[in-house]
């Protein structure tokens, strides 16, 4: 199996590659979105802003390959972010792969919402298999995405309630960093390494 | 905050008085097991039981009912009223979570401190209740010399860590709490259960802004003014975001240095090792100090973190000697989440600027060493040998206002005491901004770092030599806290 971790010049691929070696798979870092369609998974870190990010992904290329795969795909973070239409972030159009639209945290709560919280499993995934309701995860961000029963699968409370965890057909995301949200986080990992 | 719903039973039945008074009582349910189940069936997590026979006579009269209703329900209980010799305390200990003393151990100090040796602390709850500032006892008809501090105190020596607080007078006609000596007790260092005019959700919201562990309603709730749901709705965390415990290793190059001694460790000093172990243990980030003297010295530290990030699948953060942009991206390639910047910081602001838009201010953390100055606190470098203009709490807000994620805040007054974190300071750099906050220095026991996430409101602890040499592990402070009502990843 072939894993392709994507590289669009805005974020730090290096734990997220840490993580799957120490999971025992092979992947390679994809730079040029042409060869993506050849892997049979691949993950869309994210760290930085959305603005940014949104506009590396189109000079880049794979703003237009992203929406078209057909394999399991995996945002990780800002990653997740941008598979929606739109972002409060620098007003950012996203990928509209899923509907819905990133918001600002307006909270009395610290921003970031940043550390440990739990994640409610709304609705059954392969991504989830084997993770206990309510285990924690390591979040760090600034921007959300609402609940929507059309993708939600896991939930998690700060103030509001947001997406954790996110499946649309073959679309899965994460908001919080499973590559360093230890057992569980890792446990993620592994399932959608294992999805087929 | 607990939200505890109070059974006080009198001749079987379960009752409300007015202001302790005996000849003004209402029979609520002649059922008091049935109530229990309610109050369990409504999300309760502990009763507050009280044998109001036991406690006019001194002896305990309820006890078979007390018996019923704990094993009838599978939340915690804690038992008061006609506690007054160790027997018996020992009789209710055996099947109640919690114990609550009451007049005989103001006035028999000695009578506290037995129970508190066999059954711990957190069994042994004391009921302090004041009258005009001091405190009541026998039925709050007489009260003690000396104001309610010095009782608290006393309390304090003899081994005491919860108080059942009550301002008698506002009991049974649902006025408000005492606040200020509320918060008076906290500032004690106690685990405050306020009791007594508890009436509103607003009363409830306030009592846990301030800190309280938990709060007992009666009244109000048979009365119905108030219902469980409401009270336990008012009181739900706005999120379940966990405070940090974070381990910190000095490394020196390349190796762990400051005595780290660990049993059953095969490499003492390898940072890896060290690191995988504390991830495993349930840190819940890591922090790694540089502390090397020579350019040579630094350089391995690239190494450390590409070895850790290989290995450890928590965030973790370099701090010590970063100075450039181009370091803080190396240190990030190789897989650390956060560099912490601290003289350079000092020296060229922009330089946290300039990471917060390269890297995201998320992985910016800025790191003060502070010492009292007069009525604040400066900032000072180099491990606190040199002082600078700098005012603590307005340059965390300018880090904050230039891109800083986190603060990392060190107390040099404190720092290798182990006499507790320097509240007072954390408290104001954490009111200041609006990122979170990690305390450092001076932790010497686990009472230490829930004082720094309560009273000092710091979002995490950063522990060193409590960790290292094995006082502690880190599953036994997060139990700890986890037992004051305090958030953790468990």
């Amino acid at each position: 199996m072939k894993i392709a971790i994507v590289d669009y010049g805005a974020s730090n691929l290096q734990s997220v590659a840490n993580a799957l070696t120490s999971l025992g798979q092979k992947f390679e870092v994809v730079a040029e979105p042409k060869t993506l369609t050849g892997f049979d998974k691949v993950i869309v870190p994210g760290v930085g802003a959305a603005g940014s990010a949104m506009k590396k992904l189109r000079e880049s290329g794979f703003a237009a390959v992203l929406p078209t795969l057909t394999v399991p795909v995996l945002g990780l973070c800002l990653g997740m972010q941008i598979l929606a239409e739109f972002s409060e972030e620098d007003d950012t159009q996203g990928l509209g792969i899923i509907s819905g639209k990133v918001r600002r945290f307006v909270t009395e709560l610290k921003v970031p919402h940043m550390g440990w919280n739990t994640v409610g499993l709304a609705r059954d995934s392969k991504l989830t298999e084997g993770v206990p309701d309510g285990s924690f995860f390591y979040f760090v961000h600034s921007y959300y995405l609402p609940v929507d029963p059309q993708y939600t699968i896991g939930i998690s409370t700060y103030e509001v309630d947001i997406t954790a965890i996110a499946q649309y057909k073959n679309f899965y995301g994460t908001q919080f960093h499973p590559e360093k949200s230890g057992e569980w986080g890792m446990k993620i990992l592994d399932n959608f390494c294992r999805i087929c | 905050m607990l939200v505890i719903p109070a059974i006080d039973i009198l001749g079987g039945e379960c009752v409300r008085l007015k202001r302790g008074d005996f000849s003004d009582k209402k029979v609520y349910s002649t059922d008091p097991v049935a109530v229990a189940k309610e109050f369990e069936r409504q999300g309760a997590g502990m009763l507050h039981i009280v044998d109001l026979d036991g406690a006019k006579t001194g002896r305990p009269a309820n006890t078979e009912i007390i018996r019923a209703i704990k094993k009838a329900v599978r939340i915690r209980v804690e038992i008061g009223g006609g506690i007054r010799s160790s027997a018996v305390a020992k009789e209710y200990l055996a099947f109640a979570d919690r114990i609550v003393l009451g007049t005989k151990a103001l006035e028999d100090i000695s009578f506290i401190e037995g129970p508190i040796r066999e059954f711990g602390s957190e069994r042994i709850v004391v009921a302090l209740e004041t009258k005009g500032g001091k405190v009541a006892t026998e039925g709050w008809q007489k009260t003690l010399e000396g104001d309610f501090r010095d009782a608290a105190q006393t309390l304090k020596r003899a081994g005491v860590t919860e108080l059942l607080f009550t301002d008698v007078g506002r009991d049974g006609i649902m006025g408000e709490p005492n606040y200020e000596m509320v918060q008076e007790l906290i500032g004690l260092g106690f685990n405050v259960i306020a009791s007594g005019g508890v009436s509103d959700t607003s009363a409830l919201t306030k009592l846990a802004a301030l800190g309280a562990s938990g709060a007992i309603i009666g009244t109000a709730l048979y009365e119905k003014k108030l219902t469980l749901q409401e009270a336990l709705e008012a009181t739900r965390p706005a999120s379940h975001l966990t405070k940090r415990i974070i381990p910190c290793l000095d490394v020196k190059d390349g190796k762990v240095v400051k005595g780290v001694s660990f049993e059953n460790l095969q490499n003492v000093g390898d940072p890896v090792s060290l690191g995988k172990k504390y991830s495993d243990e349930g840190a819940d980030e890591l922090v790694f100090l540089d502390i090397s003297a020579s350019r040579e010295g630094r350089e391995t530290m690239f190494d450390v973190v590409e070895k850790v990030a290989k290995e450890v699948f928590i965030p973790f953060t370099v701090g010590g000697g970063i100075s450039s942009i181009g370091q803080i991206r190396k240190l990030l390639q190789l897989g650390a989440d956060k560099v912490s910047l601290n003289t350079a910081a000092v020296q060229n602001p922009e330089l946290i600027s300039e990471a917060a838009r390269a890297f995201g201010q998320q992985c910016v953390v800025v790191a003060i060493d502070a010492k009292k100055k007069g009525d604040g606190y400066g900032v000072f470098l180099k491990g606190g040998t040199e002082e600078t203009k700098l005012d603590a709490i307005e340059w965390a807000k300018e880090a904050e206002r230039r891109g800083a994620g986190e603060i990392l805040l060190t107390s040099m007054d404190k720092d290798g005491t182990k006499a507790g974190y320097d509240i007072e300071l954390l408290r104001r750099v954490s009111l200041a901004v609006r990122i979170p906050v990690i305390a450092s220095g001076g932790a010497g026991s686990l009472e230490d770092l829930r004082a720094a996430c309560v009273e000092g409101k710091a979002d995490a602890v950063l522990v060193a030599s409590l960790f290292h040499y094995g006082e502690h592990s880190i599953k036994e402070a997060k139990e700890y806290l986890s037992k004051a009502g305090i958030p953790m990843r468990i």
